[in-house]
């Protein structure tokens, strides 16, 4: 585990780089760094800072007493080096309550080639795709509100969820009068962190007596459809994905001695959405199911599911306001527990308050306690509802 | 009937989508002509590529005081300029495409297709061309 002096000396060395550069305000056209007759790089990049605060619990760190362990930084290049051929990556550093740690990792790392708009490869680290927001969920300028349901985009799980080492074929199919299809198919592996999401949560599940010492780079495999609709603005889409097999290595001290259990699991999930931009409005709506098959004899199967509407209005060019409601359940054999179903009523107000400054203020009511992580720092936990405000700002370019 | 009718509405939507403005590209691209069903799949990033293969570089006016051209690039895209950004950002931030370049007034956006293979923008009907070509659209 990182020391708070470490932690705090990578986050100001992360802060001040993309600080700077955001001062600069470096553009594409400006940077011609294979020369003047070589392709531009583009560059792009934004850092976020934010405040999270609850009336009870603690939720996304120590929200309860107020948290700004809620930070995330990211740096993009992209060029054309050849014709239909393009060279993208993106470095990125996040902390989010104790996943993240500020760890520098290669968000994406690929090079596409697009043979026509029907067919396209790409290969190398790519983001996944998965509904509206899977592939930027950590991207704050991209949204209305600072926290989206976190039934589906759990931002401490971006090390498991977002990106994978491997392959997609994508394109665009028209489908004349009836708009067009959109479809993105990828395989992969996928590398969970030990200061991941993933594996805070399995080491607060473990007994006092048992380790995580490790979690395997896993297999996985799946697909994104958008149907472009002949309305302007209107589309939906379906996704769908498997992991075959998930595991994570434990060891638990027993008298006399020690076990390591069998923690394979198959885990599926699919993902149903809808989104309208009517003009300055934005609808959504979107169902996920997530299946967990374990393989050792006597354990149960575990379904949860995640859905949520909402909109959001753009008053004017510095003023938008949105707001979601949306339920988790993370045992649907159990909808009547608080202690597994999570629903919360959110609104938000987003002020633009430079092309590349915005700030965010929120506030969410919540019901349950499905997506507190049960650790020492929630011994408690009943159907009472409770408050937790966000802030956060972000500068981008 | 409703068919034709429809067809006389997309049409008539065409053409007053780029009533008062012209679209330009540099001079590296091979195309005389675009129809504005071509002109949607670029703005709506699903073209990429020039039938050559050269990229697209989309430029937009970054503020907004040119009516015509804001509302030219709202009824091509679908978008208005709120959505149109942050669509955008969402496929620059996933890896999945570049952002179109944003500048500041009509002489440094024509002055920029002009230096850029690939580029195209939508521009006032009565901007000075220097450098770049006209784009006749279908």
């Amino acid at each position: 585990m990182k020391t708070t002096k470490d932690k705090t000396i990578k986050r100001l060395a992360i802060v001040l780089v993309l600080a700077a550069i955001t001062g600069a305000r470096l553009q594409a056209a400006d940077l011609k760094l294979f020369g003047t007759n070589g392709p531009p790089v583009d560059f792009h990049g934004f850092v976020s800072q934010g405040f999270l605060y609850s009336s009870a619990y603690n939720y996304l760190g120590d929200s309860s007493h107020g948290s700004f362990k809620f930070t995330e930084a990211g740096l993009n290049a992209s060029f054309n080096p050849l014709p239909r051929t393009r060279i993208a990556a993106q470095a990125f550093s996040y902390d989010v309550d104790d996943a993240g740690q500020y760890d520098l990792v290669l968000d994406y790392a690929l090079v596409e080639y697009t043979f026509n708009d029907y067919f396209g490869v790409r290969a190398g680290r790519i983001r996944r795709p998965q509904g509206i927001y899977n592939d930027i969920q950590d991207v704050d300028v991209a949204r209305t509100f600072v926290l989206l349901p976190q039934g589906i985009y759990d931002a401490r799980w971006r090390d498991f969820y977002v990106s994978l080492d491997g392959g997609e074929f994508f394109g665009t199919i028209p489908l004349k009068q009836a708009g067009s299809l959109s479809y993105e198919f990828y395989g992969g592996m996928i590398n969970p962190s030990l200061d991941g999401g993933a594996a805070l949560e399995i080491r607060d599940s473990l007994p006092a007596s048992g380790h995580l010492d490790s979690i395997d780079s896993a297999e996985e495999f799946g697909g994104q459809l958008w149907w472009n609709t002949p309305v302007d603005g209107l589309r939906f889409g379906a996704a769908g994905g498997v992991v075959p097999v998930f595991n994570f290595n434990t060891t638990i001290q027993i008298p006399g001695g020690s076990i390591r259990p069998n923690n394979r699991t198959e885990a599926v999930f699919q993902q149903y959405s809808g989104e309208y931009f009517w003009k300055a409005w934005t609808f959504q709506t979107e169902l996920f199911f997530k299946d967990y098959y374990p393989e050792a004899a006597g354990m149960a199967d575990m379904h949860s599911l995640t859905w949520y509407a909402g909109a959001a209005y753009r008053f004017n060019k510095w003023f938008e306001a949105g707001g979601y409601y949306t339920e988790y359940y993370g045992d649907t054999s159990q909808p009547d527990n608080s202690l597994q179903y999570q629903k919360d009523a959110a609104l938000a107000l987003r002020f633009d308050v430079t092309d590349w400054w915005i700030f965010k203020i929120e506030g969410h009511y919540i019901r349950g306690t499905g997506l507190l992580q049960e650790n020492p720092d929630n011994p408690v936990q009943n159907d009472k509802g409770w408050w937790l405000i966000a802030v956060k700002t972000t500068f981008s370019f | 009937m409703v068919l034709a009718w429809v067809l006389l509405l997309g049409g008539a939507l065409q053409a007053a989508a780029l009533d008062g403005v012209i679209i330009i590209v540099n001079k590296s691209v091979t195309v005389d002509s675009i129809s504005v069903a071509a002109l949607k799949d670029i703005y709506t990033g699903r073209t990429t590529y020039w039938p050559d293969g050269q990229g697209v570089d989309i430029a937009v006016l970054d503020d907004q005081i040119i009516d015509k051209t804001d509302t030219a690039l709202e009824e091509i895209s679908g978008m208005d300029t709120s959505h149109f950004k942050t669509f955008w950002q969402r496929i620059v931030f996933s890896g999945r495409g570049q952002q179109p370049d944003r500048i500041g007034d009509v002489p440094s956006l024509v002055a920029f297709v002009a230096s850029n293979k690939g580029a195209i923008a939508i521009v006032p009907a009565d901007a000075d061309l220097k450098g770049v070509k006209k784009l006749e659209v279908k």
